[in-house]
C-alpha cells in the first residue's frame, strides 16, 4: 500500500525527484573528483585521481603540486593560446615536459625529487637543442624555418632565453616591452638606444622584431627581409631609387653611413659630417676642408655647421633630377 | 501522516544537502573562481590623466608629449576566449590619448581562420626650433624669405599606418597568410639648399603613402616547412618637386623622391633529414622598378623618365647536423645578385668630372659560413668557425670617389661557451678578419686625366679587423644575479698611398655589468653599468694638388682627426610590494656621451680642433599601483626627463637667408600620471 500510495501520488514523485536531485547535485558538488574522468595516466599516484584537469589534458597530476604560485607557476599558461585546449593542436605538461614519471612518483631512497625530463630555463641540465626541439616540434614552421643555422641557435640560445610560456603576459611578444628581453643580451644597444638620435624603441613604436626575425632568416644580422637595405626599405622606401644619380655607399648597405640603434650625430650617422664624408671623398677642393670651428659660417666650415655638408647635398641618397644645371651630380637638387 | 512524515524525511536529507551546499558550495565555488581567474583570459582598461610640466624638445618627440598642459591617458585590452570552440576576440588600444597611438582588432579561431585591422600612429617631433621667414613650410612651393617677419616653425611628420591581415590554416598543415599595409607619412622636416657662400633654410614637403602586400603560402609538416609567397611594394610621393622661390639660381625645382615600385617570388623551407640534420632554403626573385616622370626634361635625350630596373635575384642554402652527440656541424651559402638594369643615357653636356650619364649601381655578394662545434666535459663547447664575404660592384668610368670592384673578406673564430650550469655560465670569443680585394681603380676626369687616387673608404679599403668579447654569467645564489660583458674590436686600414690618408684605424670598446638582487619575494633590486667607446683614426689634405698628367699628388697641409665618442650609463631599479595592495616601482638611468674630434695637423699650419660635445641624459620613472579592490585600483606614474648639452652645431650659427635655429641646451620636464585600472574576465 505504502507503495502504490507514494508511487500515485505525484507530489510524492516530485519530492523524491527533487530531493535525489539535489542529493546528486550534493555529491557531485562535494566530490567532484569521483565524477571526473578517468585519468589518463593508470600510473600516477592515487592521490591524483582524485583530482580534475585545471587546463591541460592530464595536467593535474602536475597541478596537484604546481599551481600559481611557488617558484615554477603554471596555471597561467590557461590565459595563453597553449592554454586554448579546444584547439587541437595545445600542448599537455608532458610534451614539453617529457614524461617525467621519476618527478611524479619521487622513487623510494630518493632524497630529493628529481626533476622533470625537460626543464626549461637557465639553470636546465638539458642541452638547449634538446630544449628547443620540445618548441620546434609544433613551431618549426613559418617564421623559424631557418632557426637552426642561426646565430641564436649556434650559441645556445633557448627559446626559453626570450619567451616565457606560463604566463599570460610574454614580454617579448609586446612591441612596448619587447626591446627589454633584447637588451638583456644585447648590451651595446641598451646605450645606444637612448641616444638622442634613435629610433622611438623606447616608445614601443618601433621593436626590434620590425627589422630582426630573432629565429633566423636568409638575410644578414637576422634582418626581416632580405638585406640590410631591404629591411630598411620597408620604412624609408623614399631611398631606394634607382635615381638618376644614385650615391654608390646607399645602394650597398645603409649601415656604411647610419648606425640604426642610435647616435649622437643628428639622422643616426656614425659620426659628424664632415669627417663621415672624408672616410670616402677625395680631399679635393673644399671636400678636404679643416672641419670649421663653430661660431660663424663660411665656406670653408659650411661642411661642419648646421647639417654639416648635407646643407648643400641635400638630396644626399640620390637625386632623380636629370638635368646638371646646378651639381645634381653631387645630390644637390 | 505517514506520507506526511516520509516527506519531512526526504525534505529533511534534502534540507541537509542544501545545507551542505549552503555551507561547502561557496568554498567550492571561490575555488573556482580563484581557477577561472588564473586560467582564463582577462581584460583590462586603464585611463586617467598626465600633466606635462614645460614645453620640451626632446621628451615628447615620438610620444606627443611635447607641450605643457594636460593629456588624456586610455589603454585597454579586451580579450574574451570561447572555450568551446578556441575562438579569441581582443582589442586593444595603446596610448589612445596621446599622439602615438594604437588600435587593434582581431578575432580568430586558433588553429583555424583569423583576421585582424590595425592602426598605429607614430609622430616624430623636429627637436630644434626654427625661427625663419620662408612661406609656404611644408608644401611643394616655398619661398625664402616670403613673410614679412620671423615666425617660429615647428616642423613635425606623421606616420599613420594602417594594417589589415587574414590568416586560414587548412588540414594536412597548408596555410595562407595575407597582410598588407599602408602607412601615409605627412609632414616636413628639415631640408635646404646650398652653393658655395650661401646656405637657405628650407622644409622637405612630406606627403608619402607606402603601401606593402605580403601573401604567404606555407605547408608546415613533420620534416618539410616550406613558405613562399608574393611581396609586393609601393612608394607613392605626391610631392615629387619642390618649387623655391627666392633661393639659389638655377637651384630651382629640387627632386623629391619618386615614386618606385618592387613585386618579389619568394620560395623559402626547410627540411629535416634525421632527427640530427636539417637542412634550409631560401630563393627569391624581386623586380624594382622606377618609372615616375622626371619633374624636368633633361638637357639631352629623349626620355622622360628614368627607366629605372633593378632585378634581384637570392639564393641560399644552409645545412646543420650533429654527425656525433658531441659534435655539431653548420654551412650556409648565400648569393645575391642585384644588377642595376637602368638603361644609360646621356642625360646632360658631358663635364670636367662626369660624362652627362646616369651611373647604375649593381652589387653581386657571395656570403658563406662554416662552423663546428664540440662538447667537452662541464658543460662546455668549443666552438669553431670560418666566414667568407666576396662582393663586386661596378663603378661608371668617370668618377671622383675611389673605388675597386671587387672585395674579399675572410674571418677566422673560435669561441669557447659554458651554456649549462647551476652557477657560472659564459663564453670568450675571438674573431680575425681579413679583407683585401681587387686593385683599386683608376680615377680619372672625364678627359682621361687623373683624378685624387688618395682615399681607400672604409667599406671597400683593405683592412684587418680583431674582435674579442667575453660574457660571464654568475649566480651564486637563488637570490643573485650578476653579468659582466666586454668586447673589443680594433680594425686596421691600409692606405692607398705613404700619405696614409682617409681611414687608418678604427675601434670599438663595450663593458657592461649587471647585478639584479632578490631581497624577498615581494622586493627585487637591479642595478647596471656600462661604457661604450668607439674611435675613428682618420686623415685628410686641406690643399690637395694632382698633376692631370702623371697623377702625382702633393698635400703640402693635411690634418688627421681621432674621432671618439664615449658614453658612460647605468641604471637603477627597484620593485616591491610593501603592502599587500600596493605596488612601487622606480628606474633611474643616466648616461654621459662625449663626441671628441682632437684633430691635429700632420703637415702645414697647426689645426683648432673642434671643442668636444657632451650630451647628459637622465631618466628618473617612479610608479605606484594601489589595488582599491581585487580587480581594480590607481596607478601613479612620475616621470623626470634631462637632457643637457653643449652642442655647438646651432650656436651662433645663421642661415643665409637669416633662418635661426635654437637647441635647447638644459630640457628638464616632470610628468605625472594618475589613472584608475580595471579588469576583468
Amino acid at each position: 500500500m505504502k507503495k502504490d500510495r507514494t508511487m500515485k501520488n505525484p507530489r510524492h514523485t516530485i519530492a523524491i525527484v527533487l530531493n535525489t536531485m539535489l542529493i546528486l547535485m550534493g555529491v557531485v558538488l562535494l566530490f567532484p573528483a569521483t565524477i571526473a574522468a578517468q585519468p589518463t595516466n593508470p600510473a600516477q599516484p592515487a592521490d591524483t585521481t582524485a583530482r580534475k584537469d585545471l587546463v591541460l589534458k592530464g595536467d593535474a597530476q602536475c597541478t596537484r603540486c604546481h599551481d600559481a604560485d611557488g617558484e615554477f607557476p603554471v596555471l597561467a599558461i590557461g590565459k595563453t593560446k597553449h592554454g586554448t585546449v579546444a584547439d587541437g593542436r595545445t600542448p599537455t605538461c608532458t610534451s614539453c615536459h617529457g614524461a617525467s614519471e621519476t618527478h611524479i612518483n619521487k622513487p623510494a631512497g630518493v632524497k630529493e625529487r628529481p626533476r622533470p625530463d625537460r626543464v626549461f630555463g637557465k639553470k636546465s641540465n638539458v642541452a638547449a637543442e634538446i630544449q628547443n626541439q620540445a618548441c620546434l616540434t609544433c613551431h618549426q614552421g613559418g617564421k623559424r624555418i631557418h632557426w637552426q643555422g642561426s646565430i641564436h641557435a649556434s650559441r645556445d640560445t633557448t627559446c626559453t632565453s626570450c619567451h616565457q610560456v606560463h604566463t599570460g603576459h610574454d614580454k617579448v611578444r609586446d612591441r612596448a616591452t619587447q626591446a627589454e628581453v633584447c637588451l638583456t643580451c644585447h648590451k651595446e644597444q641598451r646605450a645606444q638606444i637612448s641616444r638622442p638620435s634613435r629610433h622611438p624603441i623606447k616608445e614601443g613604436k618601433v621593436a626590434c622584431s620590425d627589422c630582426h626575425n630573432p629565429h633566423g632568416s636568409a638575410g644578414p644580422s637576422l634582418m626581416v627581409r632580405d638585406s640590410v637595405n631591404d629591411t630598411c626599405y620597408t620604412c624609408h622606401m623614399e631611398k631606394r631609387g634607382p635615381f638618376v644619380r644614385t650615391h654608390q655607399p646607399v645602394t650597398e648597405n645603409c649601415a656604411i653611413c647610419h648606425n640604426p640603434h642610435g647616435t649622437t650625430t643628428p639622422n643616426l650617422l656614425r659620426s659628424r659630417p664632415p669627417f663621415l664624408c672624408q672616410q670616402c671623398h677625395e680631399p679635393t677642393g673644399h671636400r678636404g676642408q679643416v672641419a670649421g670651428v663653430p661660431g660663424g659660417y663660411s665656406p670653408g666650415t659650411a661642411g661642419t655647421i648646421a647639417r654639416g655638408c648635407l646643407n648643400c647635398h641635400t638630396n644626399i641618397h640620390g637625386t632623380n633630377n636629370p638635368t646638371d644645371l646646378s651639381g645634381e651630380r653631387t645630390f644637390r637638387r | 501522516m505517514m506520507y506526511t512524515c516520509r516527506c519531512i524525511k526526504l525534505t529533511a536529507i534534502a534540507a541537509a544537502t542544501l545545507a551542505a551546499l549552503a555551507t561547502l558550495t561557496p568554498a567550492q565555488a571561490a575555488e573556482d573562481e580563484d581557477i577561472v581567474q588564473l586560467t582564463k583570459p582577462e581584460s583590462s582598461v586603464e585611463a586617467g590623466i598626465g600633466y606635462v610640466n614645460k614645453d620640451n624638445q626632446r621628451f615628447g618627440q615620438y610620444n606627443g608629449l611635447k607641450d605643457n598642459g594636460v593629456y588624456g591617458l586610455l589603454d585597454l585590452n579586451v580579450v574574451r576566449r570561447d572555450d568551446a570552440t578556441g575562438t579569441w576576440l581582443k582589442l586593444s588600444g595603446r596610448n589612445l590619448g596621446l599622439d602615438n597611438r594604437e588600435l587593434r582588432f582581431e578575432h580568430n579561431q586558433q588553429g583555424n581562420w583569423g583576421y585582424f585591422v590595425e592602426y598605429g600612429q607614430t609622430p616624430r617631433y623636429n627637436p630644434l626650433d626654427v625661427n625663419t621667414r620662408l612661406v609656404g613650410a611644408g608644401t611643394s612651393a616655398q619661398t625664402i624669405n616670403g613673410a614679412a617677419a620671423r615666425y617660429n616653425l615647428e616642423m613635425k611628420t606623421q606616420r599613420d599606418a594602417l594594417s589589415l591581415g587574414a590568416e586560414k590554416i587548412f588540414i594536412g598543415g597548408f596555410s595562407v597568410q595575407v597582410r598588407f599595409k599602408n602607412e601615409e607619412k605627412d609632414g616636413a622636416r628639415m631640408y635646404g639648399q646650398g652653393t658655395p657662400g650661401t646656405i637657405n633654410f628650407l622644409t622637405d614637403p612630406i606627403n608619402q603613402t607606402t603601401r606593402q602586400l605580403d601573401v604567404v603560402l606555407a605547408y608546415t609538416g613533420e620534416r618539410l616547412q616550406l613558405s613562399g609567397g608574393y611581396y609586393g611594394t609601393t612608394f607613392e610621393n605626391r610631392n615629387n618637386l619642390l618649387n623655391v622661390t627666392g633661393g639659389i639660381t638655377g637651384q630651382t625645382p629640387m627632386a623629391l623622391p619618386p615614386d618606385n615600385q618592387s613585386h618579389q617570388l619568394y620560395l623559402g623551407g626547410g627540411y629535416s633529414f634525421t632527427s640530427t640534420t636539417r637542412g634550409t632554403f631560401n630563393a627569391a626573385y624581386t623586380h624594382q622598378t622606377q618609372n615616375d616622370t622626371f619633374i624636368v626634361l633633361p638637357t639631352l635625350g629623349g626620355r622622360t623618365d628614368l627607366g629605372g630596373v633593378v632585378d634581384t635575384k637570392l639564393l641560399q642554402a644552409g645545412i646543420t647536423s650533429r654527425p656525433l652527440p658531441k659534435l655539431s656541424l653548420l654551412g650556409n651559402l648565400r648569393y645575391e645578385d642585384r644588377p642595376d638594369r637602368t638603361p644609360i643615357d646621356r642625360y646632360n653636356t658631358p663635364g670636367g668630372t662626369q660624362n652627362g650619364n646616369n651611373e647604375p649601381r649593381s652589387i653581386r655578394s657571395l656570403t658563406g659560413k662554416a662552423e663546428a662545434g664540440y662538447a667537452l666535459p662541464m658543460g662546455f663547447r668549443l666552438t669553431g668557425g670560418f666566414d667568407y664575404d666576396q662582393r663586386n660592384r661596378n663603378f661608371s668610368p668617370v668618377r671622383v670617389v675611389s673605388a675597386r670592384e671587387e672585395t674579399e673578406e675572410k674571418s677566422w673564430r673560435a669561441e669557447l661557451r659554458r651554456s649549462m650550469s647551476e652557477t657560472t655560465t659564459g663564453a670568450l670569443s675571438y674573431v680575425h678578419s681579413d679583407r683585401d680585394g681587387s686593385p683599386f681603380l683608376t680615377t680619372r676626369r672625364n678627359d682621361g686625366t687623373f683624378g685624387a687616387n688618395l682615399i681607400a673608404p672604409p667599406h671597400l679599403a683593405d683592412r684587418k679587423r680583431d674582435k674579442i668579447r667575453l660574457s660571464v654569467n654568475w649566480e651564486p645564489t637563488e637570490e643573485l644575479s650578476l653579468q659582466f660583458f666586454a668586447d673589443e674590436a680594433l680594425d686596421k686600414y691600409e692606405s692607398r698611398t705613404v700619405l696614409g690618408m682617409g681611414p687608418n684605424n678604427g675601434k670599438a670598446r663595450n663593458y657592461a655589468v649587471d647585478g639584479s638582487y632578490r631581497f624577498s619575494p615581494e622586493w627585487q633590486a637591479t642595478a647596471w653599468y656600462s661604457r661604450n667607446e668607439t674611435r675613428a683614426d682618420q686623415a685628410t689634405c686641406a690643399t690637395l694638388t694632382v698633376d692631370a698628367v702623371t697623377g702625382a699628388m702633393t698635400c703640402p697641409a693635411s690634418q688627421a682627426a681621432n674621432l671618439r665618442n664615449v658614453g658612460d650609463a647605468f641604471g637603477l631599479g627597484l620593485h616591491g610590494k610593501p603592502l599587500e595592495r600596493m605596488e612601487i616601482g622606480t628606474d633611474v638611468s643616466y648616461s654621459d656621451i662625449n663626441d671628441e674630434y682632437r684633430q691635429r695637423a700632420l703637415t702645414g699650419a697647426a689645426v683648432t680642433s673642434l671643442p668636444d660635445v657632451s650630451t647628459k641624459l637622465t631618466s628618473l620613472k617612479v610608479f605606484a599601483k594601489y589595488a582599491i579592490q581585487k580587480n581594480a585600483g590607481i596607478r601613479l606614474n612620475y616621470i623626470y626627463d634631462r637632457v643637457s648639452t653643449n652642442d655647438w652645431t646651432w650656436t651662433n650659427f645663421t642661415y643665409s637667408d637669416g633662418t635661426s635655429v635654437f637647441q635647447n641646451p638644459n630640457q628638464k620636464v616632470h610628468f605625472v600620471g594618475v589613472s584608475y585600472f580595471y579588469r576583468w574576465q
